[in-house]
């Protein structure tokens, strides 16, 4: 009895103890936090963007946050997830080759520099040359000249302007392809393809830290390593007037945990993804201030088709993705943060069909015995799923796991490594033998990104195709697609395209990943956009 | 005395450069590539070569390191793999993690030290039980529990403290990182003291002290606290050195940008330059702490010499 006193009083000591100790401070917070509430200025929790903030050199949603709000491109994705001119006053084609791209006038830098031609040209041609190691060279491949300026590691590049590109004048930009490309206004909408002022290239360092854009905000402190940037309205952009929101504090958090505490706390104001510790409550705890919308990404089963025979036979393939009850996955296991695939591209894609994958992605044990039997299983009865462990995978992988295992009377195990690149490592080495999990997330609006990056025969060298998997009439509807002359022809060519990987299944569509995201009460509505938040459509309470 | 410390600090550079050699080992002996780690989910492997080549990651161990260490010597920590400064790096976080651990390091100190000294006072009373069942209490909750509960409680529920970050400053910002950080140190040290200290005041000395006529407080606070702080000085001047390497967790949970994260991402990242320069730092600041004891050994207790 004594003892369970004394424990009561231990505890009731040491919360006093500490809530007389962390008040002081604390009092501070909180009326700051009062004052600050109606001064339009709103948070937003990022991670730590991997390199400086350089538009090409910034291949990751976080750094990406910031550089959309500093910086303008030529085209941008609508609420609808179509593609309109952003910059652009018209971009023109004949071929899908050449194309023209005429500029509105008026917009300048943030150190008021006017925005021309040869802005982009300059910028594109450093983002292309592989002197300068950007993380999204490779997006600069379809420019003819690419090649030039890419000899290789070790080798010197002769030129550093991509042949392709000519500003004509002070508002026209005239690009060369090395081929028909289609999706090309779609992939301009991407931020690697924005323009850069003169003085980036005087010390490309220190814009990193500061960047100087052409956009709605700009950065009035330098980026702070870990802790974030602030930025405010450029009064002089010109459709400044839609923006409501007056400034933006992008705050560095290296444990989303954390953020979605300080956002239910009302100490951050938008919380892009929601942890996964969050998801089951996140609706009750921020009534009213959540989204929850379909992205553009899915997740697979791969196989390493280039030197694993045993999975060759494509009914080995379908008979595993039928014994994979898809709904269960996305609603029990992802507390529907994520939902069932049906096709390779995901719902918000344009060219996307309702069921497209039919039967192979429908949960059918009996079919599935039944297909695994007639191709003659897998040698030793057995299969392995590897998935990366860094990432958020072991749950879902083993449920799958499991549900093979059930379906198909094979040992099923799931086997963790240690870092994503693990797995490519022995996939190159071909030492691996096993399935293997896999995701996409789409860098534009477009079905082609959700093709070619992950099933085409450059993607084995260039891309994500770790399958190894080829198909001639793939890659003839891959092109036929991009030299479409209409966007309505071009899905229907891609639709083809993506039809015959359906038949093939080289990776299996598992689910398409959803959006969650949290906002405070400080804000009363905001949309998402391609991962980005569409700080037009951010209205304050 | 003098002589004491110079000999430990020439001591110290062979330990400085067998350790950054082991550590810059191990790193490079760590599966993975930290170029692939880099690029995340969209490789591109054209790009990888050419990064492999400027960083000299296909050259063999001796000579990578041969290309750090002349290049810490010529003052340059290096860059990260994504052109970072590591001495800006260094520059930036150490602060953080410095005045994190100076916190913890005062409430161990102070709430540790007194509670020791009461508990040993009032032995067997109930003074004694309170602090016996809080000092069980905060070893036997691992810190990232305490830190989460803490926080969802004084921050989010009640809002008396920052959730996290370090926006409010110090000392507002670091107070409930600090005691979390603190939580088990400071229990040992209250158990230390308090041992140490039933001890001493049964020593014939203090006895005697009592008998001269001194005042209680004379008698405590010099004569019986000053032998019985030599095991605590030993135990926080280690301390000093763990809670700058091991606030990894506190840390994480209050989103406090210090070198413990870093350290933690950079070893995931097999960014091997970081991880060397960070542990250097923290081994320095170890051997200085344990010099710093050992000095304070022959100031506590006249009869330990050092010639």
């Amino acid at each position: 009895m004594r003892g369970a006193k004394g424990a009561r009083w231990a505890a009731v000591a040491i919360v006093v103890a500490m809530g007389a100790t962390a008040c002081g401070g604390g009092g501070d917070t909180g009326n700051g936090n009062a004052g600050g509430k109606n001064n339009g200025v709103v948070s937003v929790e990022i991670g730590q963007p991997q390199n400086t903030l350089v538009p090409s050199n910034t291949y990751e949603t976080e750094g990406g946050q910031v550089i959309h709000a500093l910086f303008t491109g030529l085209t941008k994705i609508d609420p609808n997830n179509k593609i309109v001119n952003d910059e652009a006053q018209s971009i023109t084609t004949k071929d899908n080759k050449v194309w023209t791209i005429k500029l509105k006038p008026g917009y300048t830098f943030h150190n008021g520099e006017a925005v021309t031609a040869q802005s982009y040209v300059d910028a594109w041609n450093y983002g292309a040359d592989q002197t300068n190691a950007q993380q999204t060279n490779a997006l600069f491949s379809h420019i003819a000249g690419y090649t030039d300026l890419n000899p290789g590691p070790k080798k010197t590049v002769k030129t550093h302007t991509l042949s392709g590109l000519k500003a004509v004048d002070a508002n026209t930009l005239q690009v060369t392809l090395t081929a028909p490309f289609s999706a090309f206004p779609t992939q301009l909408s991407f931020t690697g393809f924005v323009p850069l002022p003169k003085a980036f290239f005087k010390d490309p360092k220190g814009f990193g830290k500061k960047p100087i854009g052409n956009g709605p905000y700009e950065a009035k402190t330098s980026f702070v390593d870990n802790e974030g940037i602030s930025l405010t309205k450029y009064a002089k952009y010109p459709d400044a007037s839609q923006y409501n929101v007056k400034g933006i504090d992008f705050k560095v958090y290296s444990q989303q945990d954390t953020a979605y505490k300080d956002l239910v706390a009302g100490n951050l104001d938008v919380l892009p993804v929601i942890p996964t510790s969050g998801l089951a409550t996140y609706k009750k705890d921020l009534p009213g201030h959540t989204i929850d919308v379909p992205e553009g990404a899915t997740g697979y089963i791969g196989f390493p088709l280039k030197y694993n025979k045993a999975f060759a036979n494509p009914k080995i393939r379908q008979a595993i993705s039928m014994s994979i009850d898809r709904d269960t996955i996305a609603s029990k296991v992802f507390l529907g943060a994520r939902t069932a695939a049906d096709d390779y591209v995901p719902p918000l894609i344009d060219g996307y069909r309702k069921g497209a994958c039919g039967e192979a992605c429908t949960f059918n044990p009996t079919k599935a015995k039944q297909l695994f039997t007639e191709a003659g299983g897998l040698p030793g009865n057995s299969l392995e799923i590897g998935y990366n462990a860094d990432g958020d995978h072991k749950v879902w992988v083993e449920a799958v796991a499991n549900e093979i295992q059930k379906s198909l009377g094979v040992k099923v195990t799931a086997k963790p490594f240690e870092q994503f690149q693990s797995i490519l490592n022995d996939l190159d080495a071909k030492k691996y033998q096993g399935a293997f999990r896999m995701g996409w997330q789409m860098d534009y609006p477009n079905m082609e990104d959700f093709l070619r990056p992950v099933f085409s025969k450059d993607a084995i060298q260039n891309g994500s195709n770790y399958a190894g998997y080829t198909n001639d009439q793939f890659e003839q509807l891959l092109s036929q697609g991009d030299q479409a002359t209409s966007q309505a022809d071009a899905i229907k060519k891609y639709q083809a395209a993506d039809d015959v990987l359906l038949k093939d299944l080289p990776y299996i569509p598992v689910y398409f990943y959803r959006l969650n995201t949290g906002f405070s009460n400080k804000i009363s509505s905001m949309n998402i956009i391609a991962h980005q938040i569409d700080w037009t459509s951010v209205k304050l309470a | 005395m003098g002589r004491f410390v110079v000999r430990r600090v020439l001591q110290a550079i062979p330990v400085l450069i067998g350790v950054t050699f082991l550590i810059y080992c191990l790193v490079f002996l760590l599966p993975g590539d930290p170029i692939r780690a880099l690029m995340g989910e969209k490789q591109d492997p054209h790009l990888a070569l050419v990064l492999r080549a400027r960083y000299h990651l296909d050259d063999p161990l001796v000579v990578q390191y041969w290309h750090y260490i002349t290049g810490v010597f010529r003052g340059d920590l290096g860059t990260t793999y994504t052109g970072r400064s590591i001495s800006d790096i260094v520059a930036q976080r150490f602060p953080v993690t410095l005045k994190l651990a100076l916190t913890a390091f005062g409430f161990e100190a102070v709430i540790g030290i007194l509670a020791g000294i009461l508990s040993a006072l009032k032995r067997g009373r109930f003074a004694d039980n309170v602090v016996f069942i809080a000092t069980l209490f905060l070893i036997s909750i691992p810190v990232f529990v305490l830190g989460n509960v803490l926080q969802l409680e004084l921050g989010v529920k009640f809002k008396l403290t920052p959730v996290a970050g370090i926006e409010d400053g110090w000392p507002a910002s670091y107070v409930l990182p600090g005691l979390v950080l603190a939580a088990t140190s400071m229990a040992y040290i209250a158990r230390l003291t308090r041992t140490s200290m039933i001890e001493s005041v049964r020593s014939d000395y203090v006895r005697t002290a009592i008998a001269k006529g001194l005042p209680r407080r004379r008698v405590i606070g010099i004569h019986a606290l000053r032998n019985s702080l030599i095991p605590v000085v030993t135990f926080l001047g280690m301390d000093l050195g763990s809670l700058m390497g091991g606030a990894i967790i506190t840390e994480r949970v209050f989103n406090l940008p210090g070198i413990g994260g870093q350290l933690a991402q950079s070893v995931s990242l097999r960014e091997g330059p970081v991880v060397v320069g960070l542990v250097t730092l923290l081994i320095l600041i170890y051997l200085v702490a344990n010099l710093v004891v050992d000095v304070l050994y022959a100031v506590l207790d006249p009869r330990i010499r050092y010639e």
